[in-house]
């Protein structure tokens, strides 16, 4: 699994992914690491045939007894089915989920780790003075569905939301805009389904000061490519499959 | 030629889930026959004296089966959560040890891998742990499995008694051998549904 280094100040943000022993048949996603001293989150951390992998990666940067925490963004199997695994291996974790999906979740295999239920709001989560801002992001394409902000990379881990679905040797980086808005249409127009929704979210992180925009699926936005992507994303008509 | 059948654990234990419905199903018929039983004997008066008695004890087998069958679908409700615990267990440590084929090289270990050794071994022995609750679990079900065959017996020798005494009722004599058929019909279900259980379960310890 490709690890790239995104940020590294009082904490570091890790992208893992491009797996190369994934199977085809499996979307591609982009796990990240969120390390302080002596906590490590990992954040959408996959399912369970990343497990693996991910566990490897993982152990690049923190011994298991530090990785203290899990986020999932949502419910979906590529998120988080990975939590039985989970469960059963770290030896003492928190898993930060929406509220609402916690009884959903629980399916998983979910005895040892402790459920911390995000309300619809969401919080602020502090680890060792680092903190993360869990912005809610409903009905994107989730019901109960959430992004994590750093206001000090200033970055925002924005799940579905700017997802592209590619080749999983794809670089990590958006290098051309209007190329790459061919990879994200049918995938934003397809999972998103409201229009309301859309417009309420991308008011809440205009008023986010963000340098990179990181999805769960596909590249990176840098710099001004994620002014450019709300801007995209603003008028793009979403929900088609009205039949 | 040999037909070899994979099952897994979860499908034995659905498969003894399976048979325990149907003597719950069994049983309760065999409640309802011992109070159709009771009213027709009433009717007969005299004629089915001796019959009488059986009622009760028909009624009695079937709340004895009953209260047996309810012990042993809660032991095979606990024994199907053992056996999930250790397929979670199991599939955590392939995950744990698909991490080395991943590594390749010591060149390529992770800085902290070593921290997943010591966590490795507790992994282990909580399996070990499971694999003795589930040892101990199917030996109690077995001895349950076991216990419910008594009053199945017991149901046999009613059904024979019953034959006798439903030959001196004259007119009911139909009815009362119509009771005496639904006892032991219901004895040998309860027979053969426990000895399928007790096959499928003692091949349980013979699967990963």
């Amino acid at each position: 699994m490709k690890m790239v280094k995104l940020y590294s100040g009082n904490h570091q943000w890790i992208l893992c992914g491009r797996d190369v022993h994934k199977t085809a048949q499996i979307i591609d996603t982009n796990q990240y690491i969120f390390r302080t001293r002596n906590r490590c989150l990992l954040i959408d951390p996959g399912g369970t045939e990343l497990f693996s992998p991910m566990l490897v990666a993982a152990l690049h940067w923190a011994p298991i007894e530090e990785i203290t925490d899990l986020f999932a963004s949502h419910q979906d199997p590529d998120v988080i089915s990975s939590l039985g695994l989970w469960d059963k291996t770290l030896p003492k974790a928190t898993l930060h989920a929406p509220k609402l999906w916690e009884g959903f979740l629980r399916h998983f295999g979910c005895e040892s780790i402790e459920y911390n239920g995000i309300p619809d709001e969401g919080k602020i989560l502090n680890f060792e003075g680092s903190e993360l801002h869990i912005i809610p992001a409903h009905y994107l394409h989730s019901s109960a569905n959430f992004n994590l902000y750093d206001p000090e990379a200033k970055l925002l881990m924005s799940g579905d939301i700017g997802a592209a679905l590619e080749d999983n040797d794809s670089p990590v980086f958006v290098d051309n805009f209007d190329e790459h808005v061919e990879k994200m249409r049918f995938f934003h127009q397809r999972w998103m389904p409201s229009e309301k929704a859309k417009l309420d979210w991308i008011n809440r992180v205009r008023k986010l000061d963000i340098e990179m925009l990181a999805p769960q699926h596909g590249r990176i936005f840098k710099g001004d490519d994620v002014k450019r992507f709300l801007d995209w994303f603003e008028s793009l008509t979403v929900g088609i499959a009205t039949v | 030629m040999e037909t070899k059948i994979h099952k897994s654990k979860f499908v034995i234990i659905a498969s003894i889930a399976t048979e325990i419905t149907k003597i719950i199903n069994i049983a309760k018929e065999l409640s309802l026959a011992a109070g159709n039983a009771k009213a027709i004997a009433y009717r007969a008066g005299d004629k089915a004296k001796g019959f009488q008695p059986i009622t009760d004890f028909i009624n009695e087998l079937a709340k004895e089966t009953l209260m047996l069958v309810n012990d042993i679908n809660n032991n095979a409700y606990s024994l199907y959560n053992i056996s999930i615990e250790e397929y979670r267990i199991k599939e955590a440590i392939k995950g744990i040890n698909k991490v080395n084929k991943l590594i390749g090289n010591k060149n390529q270990q992770p800085y902290y891998y070593n921290s997943l050794e010591s966590f490795s071994l507790t992994l282990n022995k909580e399996l070990m742990y499971c694999s003795e609750d589930l040892d101990i679990k199917v030996k109690e079900l077995l001895d349950q499995l076991d216990g419910i065959m008594r009053p199945a017996r017991a149901a046999r020798v009613i059904a024979a008694n019953s034959r006798i005494e439903a030959s001196q009722a004259d007119e009911y004599l139909q009815s009362l051998q119509g009771v005496a058929e639904s006892v032991d019909k219901a004895a040998q279900v309860i027979y053969d549904s426990v000895q399928r259980s007790q096959r499928t379960l003692s091949m349980i310890n013979h699967l990963d």
